[in-house]
């Protein structure tokens, strides 16, 4: 039990991660590859905020959502707009790439390279939940998470904004057409994922300590997650995010922790391999959708 | 209404429109002919803001949208339904309908043109839970009218209504056409087969690679014999 919920609270951060991910690249086509250290800066910017500032908990995660959004508006317009070209794709793998360690090294410059505990939510409170000690924060990952995930999923189907969304994923000229501005989707987008990455690092960040390092201990799972789920999709992200979490949770009672990072890239590997679109592309979940309504 | 004045246009240094001028009258029909590449969409394209002339102007209403931005153009009352008509396949049919009213505020204004569209096409009506990948052609192309109807626009250009439906479909959509010319709405065509386009025109231009080569009523054009042979097939 102890480890379902522990592979569940992990898998919910993976699943946020692919959300996020997913939330540009299904809009833009573009694939953050900058975004783990993004989760990074989330989780080393609440540190400080709690450390240096004496902050509480939220208030801290608050100011690391603001500092995210703006980064992730920095990143769009430098390392998209103006030096990476949409047309050939090779101009944003790279600057991307390239902002990812321009934030890690300035994160290790201004935080240090020494991990740092950080605080978890309820003071790391217990619960009993069906005979096994539980921390409250385990919960709390999985309940936001979730949240988080439905909320999403609601805008993007029911309202105006995620309307415009998938017409800009779809067809970014038709929906300037329509009156839409396309750019001002995107920077939206963008926006989104990074507050949704800020909120995955301050969450787990007490889990695996605050650290520069969290950007390929942690971030880089979130693109096995999408990879699991398949780029974009909402679903498939926590579906991915969570099958991660579990089998990372399980396995690390037979093979040592070192193994255990890699197992993610050896599931990663394999569903490129067998299902290149993801597990949700599966014959399994789509039994009775017709082609044009997988999403 | 619109009045294109020596308009250049190019892609990258290839200048594809070179000084084109042409006026479309308030309440007329209007119809851009030729053949693929002459430059028609590209055109099209740049009136609506979603391509940037070189050089020249463009006047609505008497004030210069030359670099106006798409989204101001809908507001505007310039609608622009594409070719190939581009519904939102993943969307359903009603969700290509308010995006065709992304940039009305108005709950209730958005609601009535809604019912008034679904009067008009009743199989839109039937099909509005329905993804508009899965409509036919033709019903595409009436989703794409409608949605483009939703504002209410003064101007509606069309680039190619008629391309890949069936004749008997093109038919309705030109019938179509007629009906919402009634309404006052200005109408601006492009079209390769000028046949049913010409039928309901009162102007028409020909373009031949970026230039126009001719401009004439109706009756001017298909009394051209060399314009007819060479341009438009058997009027």
């Amino acid at each position: 039990m102890q480890q379902l919920i522990f592979g569940l609270a992990n898998g919910s951060i993976y699943a946020l991660m692919a959300l996020a991910i997913g939330m540009v690249s299904s809009t833009t086509g573009i694939v953050n590859f900058a975004h783990a250290s993004v989760v990074m800066m989330g989780a080393m910017v609440s540190w400080w905020m709690m450390v240096i500032y004496g902050l509480s908990y939220i208030p801290a995660l608050f100011v690391a959502i603001a500092v995210s959004i703006v980064l992730n508006i920095v990143m769009y317009e430098t390392c998209v707009k103006k030096l990476g070209d949409l047309q050939d794709n090779v101009g944003w793998i790279i600057t991307l790439f390239g902002a990812s360690i321009i934030l890690d090294n300035i994160a290790r410059m201004l935080f240090g390279t020494e991990p740092q505990a950080f605080p978890y939510l309820f003071g790391g409170k217990m619960v009993t939940f069906f005979g096994a000690n539980i921390m409250l924060h385990e919960l709390m990952m999985i309940t936001i998470a979730v949240v988080i995930g439905v909320v999403y999923q609601t805008i993007i189907k029911k309202t105006r904004f995620g309307r415009a969304v998938r017409a800009v994923a779809f067809r970014p000229a038709t929906s300037e057409l329509m009156g839409i501005k396309s750019e001002k989707i995107i920077l939206s987008c963008f926006a989104m994922a990074g507050a949704v990455a800020a909120i995955g690092g301050a969450l787990i960040a007490p889990i695996t300590f605050a650290s520069y390092t969290m950007t390929y201990s942690i971030g880089l799972k979130g693109f096995a997650a999408a990879v699991l789920g398949g780029f974009g999709n909402t679903k498939g992200a926590f579906i991915g995010g969570f099958i991660l979490g579990l089998i990372e949770a399980f396995i690390s009672i037979f093979v040592p922790a070192g193994i255990k990072d890699s197992i993610s890239f050896v599931i990663m590997i394999i569903v490129i391999i067998f299902l290149p679109e993801g597990i949700m592309s599966a014959k399994f979940f789509n039994r009775n959708l017709s082609a044009a309504e997988k999403v | 209404m619109l009045k294109v004045d020596s308009l250049t246009i190019a892609y990258g240094k290839t200048e594809v429109v070179h000084h084109v001028s042409f006026d479309v009258k308030k309440g007329s029909v209007v119809t851009i002919a030729g053949a693929n590449g002459a430059g028609k969409s590209t055109i099209l394209n740049t009136i609506v803001g979603l391509h940037r002339s070189k050089e020249g102007s463009i006047l609505y209403k008497g004030e210069d949208i030359t670099r106006t931005a798409p989204d101001r153009l809908v507001s505007k009352g310039i609608r622009l339904v594409p070719e190939g008509r581009q519904i939102f396949a993943e969307h359903t049919v009603e969700e290509n309908m308010l995006l065709g009213a992304y940039v009305e505020k108005d709950a209730k204004k958005i609601r009535d043109r809604m019912d008034q569209m679904y009067d008009r096409f009743p199989r839109l009506k039937e099909r509005r839970k329905q993804i508009g990948g899965t409509l036919s052609g033709g019903e595409q192309q009436m989703l794409a009218i409608a949605r483009a109807l939703m504002t209410g626009p003064d101007l509606l250009i069309l680039d190619e209504p008629s391309l890949g439906l069936a004749p008997i479909i093109v038919k309705d959509v030109f019938k179509l056409l007629t009906e919402i010319k009634q309404t006052g709405v200005t109408i601006l065509l492009v079209e390769q087969m000028v046949d049913n386009a010409l039928s309901i025109s009162d102007y028409a231009y020909v373009l031949e690679t970026g230039n126009i080569v001719f401009s004439g009523t109706k009756d001017e054009v298909k009394n051209s014999d060399d314009i007819v042979k060479a341009y438009l097939g058997n009027v």
